[in-house]
């Protein structure tokens, strides 16, 4: 597979602002690429600098195989991009707003236009001053999933959608995945992410953390284990990799790394196992860890690293 | 705006005391001192600043006999009826011509200075959803309206004092100046009152300054045409709030009773305002946005017809009132026909030879005319910078426009709006001039006189593209260029400019055509200017960041 999206090094500071700070960034083609970070991580930075409205100081940027700041045009073509705050023109209606981007980009897809209208239960007849923060929301995403570009850069696109319209949208994602375009879609709305993406990258300070799929990323992470045995559990917290052991009353439970998940769950057998239950790392947990070294630390016990 | 429906229970019988409806009216008041505390000064400051400069300005030109008569031509006929009704023309001093004539400016400046301030403590706010984290607090549900409304008033008494005070200082009698400042507070006043009624009718706060703006040129337009049906004014002019202040006739015989006028039209259209706000929802308007198209139009489909799109409004407006204005100024031409006792003064305003004086005086108009027009310019590259700020632009420069395509469109809707513009108030100006004097030869002089000034208009719109391209944060000086070529337009004879000033003024290039020939030299030379700038400022706003939000 061939990458849609290739960075590396990327730099961009705003005066005394680091924004992005040697971001290597892939994401394959066809693939739906969860792009996660807490508020000002330097996600629509980033973005941004994909599109070429921004320009790195310094690093390498591929979308499409091309320069998006020197090739802006010719990549736009084949690129769609929901900003993370849409403005609409306060005396134009949503449907115009829709069209004249959707033409500006070389043509939309009228049916896919309507039937995207409806699902998202848009007015296209309101003037864009009188939408609302989701509303206006709908007619970027509208206008962007209605054309037929490979790469769509989602930036937050879901902030201001109630749940009900967040699960069409991941139908309609689901759909344009299945189309075999790239998605990249930041998000700090974790479950949204977990949903959709085949792979995910964490960005924290303007700098990638961890990427891979989300197995991978569990893989590197505790997975936590509650089991009833039919004889006390003993000896199992001098085994390497198993964190957090607390045996009461025939049951047990402890985190154990991922690569240790094995040797751990063979030790255990040996103890007669009656029930078990085991709950791999959620976003959440994934993302504690990068950003909440205090809180990782509360949390975890020993708060070492990994 | 699904959060703003925070229906206030008016229909509720139960009486409340006012201190309750307005609630924090005190820490309001503090507030918007405290946000406006270099705007308010700087108005006042500024506009008591130029009644200082043209006061003394016009002093200098009535210490001659032949002066005296001079001004006094100018307050009489239809040419002073645009200004004012013209009391006290026949003994004529300095202080009677700028109440009489000057007064214009400053009633049009208090009453900017009051729609703005109105408008941005009440609709922008609104607009912007910050009343509505105000009034989540213990804020009354009028205290926000009565709060600047206090300002207002305040503010605009203060500007009474200064405009007074700023008169006698320049030795003129001090009750008289206290009456002329209370002349030019009172229009601030009453417009203060009709923007606190205009922001509640609509949602949008440009629309709501737009309508008192409205109002304003229509109290200028009804004023102007009542005065020039009648020495000192007839009936038609007492349904102007202009005329209310003209009509205390400060420095002649002055009366303050007209202001009781202004003071019960304030007072009315306040107590509208309030009412109206009663009846509708924080950040609602009570005229609901009508349903628009939901598909675009077959036209709007590339850049240069999204760039018309949203520079249509502006141009159309801008054409039709420099029309009018054109068209008025064209129609006096007549009275310059009689050279007899005109001063050396004025003659050489007009050109410096009794001959041509028609030509020479609809030279002035033209160039005036020529300098409004580049603050349409100027104004539209300010919206291009909006687009860019507010982050509309973000989008469609991730489509596939490229930023030379999406600004060059611009550039260019403006630029041939400009020539549109100066083509049709060339042409009503012509026709004013024509049917004046009576010579159907000033159509065709008139409209080449103003495409004439074309190329000196384009190089102000340059100098903003270049700043829009370069330094995107101070494109507000393109204003002094353009404020510097209407000032020395409209006062250059008046006060000594500075020749380098002159210089560097691009309608100084162009002469003053229909008296002098046109020059096809300089045109070509400032075309060329004009179009290496705007090339400079697209080449640098390919270079810069987009600025985001
Ligand atoms: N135009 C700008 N000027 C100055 N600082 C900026 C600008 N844009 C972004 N930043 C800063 O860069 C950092 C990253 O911002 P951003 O990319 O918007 O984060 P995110 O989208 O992840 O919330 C933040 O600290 C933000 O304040
Ligand atoms: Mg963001």
């Amino acid at each position: 597979m061939t990458a849609a999206i290739a960075t590396s090094g990327l730099v961009k500071t705003f005066g005394s602002t680091r924004a992005l700070d040697r971001l290597d960034l892939t994401v394959d083609t066809g693939e739906v690429h969860g792009f996660l970070g807490p508020n000002g991580a330097g996600k629509s930075t980033t973005i941004r600098v994909l599109l070429g409205l921004l320009r790195a100081d310094s690093g390498r940027v591929e979308v499409l195989g091309g320069d998006p700041w020197h090739d802006a045009v010719a990549m736009h073509r084949r690129m769609a991009y929901v900003p993370g705050d849409v403005e609409l023109w306060p005396n134009l209606t949503g449907g115009e707003a829709i069209d004249l981007l959707g033409r500006l980009r070389g043509g939309l897809n009228k049916a896919r236009r309507a039937e995207l209208i409806e699902r998202l239960d848009l007015d296209p007849t309101k003037k864009g001053r009188t939408y609302s923060k989701g509303n206006r929301q709908k007619v970027a995403i509208v206008a962007a999933l209605a054309s037929d570009a490979e790469l769509l850069l989602l930036d937050e696109p879901t902030a201001g959608l109630d749940p009900l319209m967040e699960v069409v949208f991941q139908d309609v994602i689901n759909q344009v995945k299945a189309q075999g375009r790239t998605v990249l879609l930041s998000s700090h709305i974790l479950a949204q992410v977990e949903e959709l993406a085949d792979k995910v990258s964490i960005i924290r300070h303007g700098e990638i953390v961890q990427s891979g799929t989300l197995a991978e990323m569990r893989h590197l992470t505790r997975t936590t284990i509650e089991a009833d045995t039919s004889r006390p559990v003993t000896g199992l917290e001098l085994m390497p990799g198993v964190h957090d052991l607390e045996a009461a009353d025939g049951r047990v439970r402890f985190a154990v790394d991922g690569d240790h998940l094995n040797d751990a769950v063979q030790a255990l057998s040996h103890f007669d196992i009656r029930s078990m239950t085991s709950h791999p790392p959620t976003l959440e947990e994934l993302m504690l860890r990068h950003y909440g070294e205090e809180l990782a630390a509360a949390g975890n016990g020993n708060g070492e690293e990994r | 705006m699904t959060a703003t429906a925070v229906r206030e229970p008016t229909r509720t019988p139960t009486r409340r005391s006012p201190g309750n409806v307005l609630a924090g009216t005190g820490t309001l008041i503090r507030f918007i001192l405290r946000r406006d505390r270099i705007k308010l000064p700087a108005w006042l400051l500024g506009i008591s600043l130029l009644l200082f400069q043209l006061a003394t300005a016009v002093s200098g030109l009535t210490e001659t006999e032949e002066g005296r008569e001079d001004l006094a031509r100018f307050m009489e006929g239809e040419v002073s009826a645009i200004m004012g009704p013209g009391y006290g023309r026949d003994s004529i001093s300095a202080e009677v011509y700028v109440a009489g004539v000057y007064g214009l400016f400053f009633f049009v400046l208090a009453a900017l200075m009051s729609m703005q301030l109105v408008s941005r403590h009440t609709r922008v706010d609104e607009q912007n959803g910050r009343a509505e984290l105000v009034r989540s607090t213990v804020v009354g549900r009028y205290a926000q309206l009565t709060a600047v409304l206090i300002v207002a008033v305040a503010a605009n008494v203060l500007l009474g004092l200064m405009v007074g005070g700023t008169m006698t200082a320049n030795g003129f009698d001090g009750g008289d100046g206290l009456l002329f400042g209370a002349s030019v507070g009172a229009v601030g006043l009453v417009f203060a009152g009709i923007t606190a009624l205009t922001v509640q009718v609509t949602e949008y706060a440009r629309t709501a300054t737009g309508i008192a703006g409205a109002a304003l040129g229509g109290a200028w337009a009804v004023r102007a045409v009542g005065d020039m049906i009648d020495d000192y004014g007839s009936p038609l002019s007492w349904f102007s709030p202009l005329a209310w202040s003209n009509q205390t006739r400060s420095y002649v015989d002055g009366r303050w009773w007209p202001l009781l006028l202004s003071i019960g039209l304030a007072a009315a259209a306040t107590a509208a305002g309030y009412a109206l706000s009663n009846r509708r929802d924080v950040g609602a308007g009570l005229v609901a946005s009508r349903a628009g198209a939901p598909v675009a139009a077959s036209w709007l489909r590339s850049p240069l017809a999204a760039a018309f799109r949203l520079q249509r409004a502006s141009l159309i407006g801008w054409t039709a009132a420099l029309a009018v204005f054109a068209f008025m100024f064209g129609a006096v031409a007549d009275q310059l026909t009689d050279p007899d006792g005109m001063s050396e003064n004025r003659i050489d305003m007009f050109g410096g030879s009794v001959d041509t004086l028609v030509d020479g005086y609809l030279g002035v108009i033209t160039l005036f005319t020529a300098a409004l027009a580049g603050i349409m310019a100027i104004q539209g590259v300010q919206a291009v910078r909006q687009e860019e700020t507010k982050g509309r632009a973000e989008p469609v420069l991730a489509t596939a426009t490229s930023r030379w395509t999406w600004l060059g469109s611009y550039l260019t809707v403006i630029a041939i709006g400009l020539v549109g513009l100066l083509l049709v108030a060339g042409f009503a100006s012509g026709i004013g001039a024509a049917a004046s004097v009576g010579d159907s030869s000033y159509v065709w002089e008139m409209t080449s006189a103003h495409l004439a000034q074309v190329p000196g208009v384009l190089v102000l719109l340059g100098t903003a593209a270049l700043l829009f391209g370069v330094l995107p944060r101070a494109i507000g000086l393109a204003w002094a260029v353009v404020g510097g070529s209407l000032f020395v337009g409209m006062f250059g004879t008046l006060m000594d400019i500075p020749g380098w000033l002159r210089n560097i003024m691009p309608t100084e290039y162009t002469g003053q055509p229909p008296l002098d020939s046109i020059a096809w030299q300089a045109m070509v030379i400032l075309l060329v200017i004009a179009a290496g700038l705007a090339a400079a400022g697209l080449a640098a706003f390919r270079r810069r960041d987009l600025e985001t939000k």
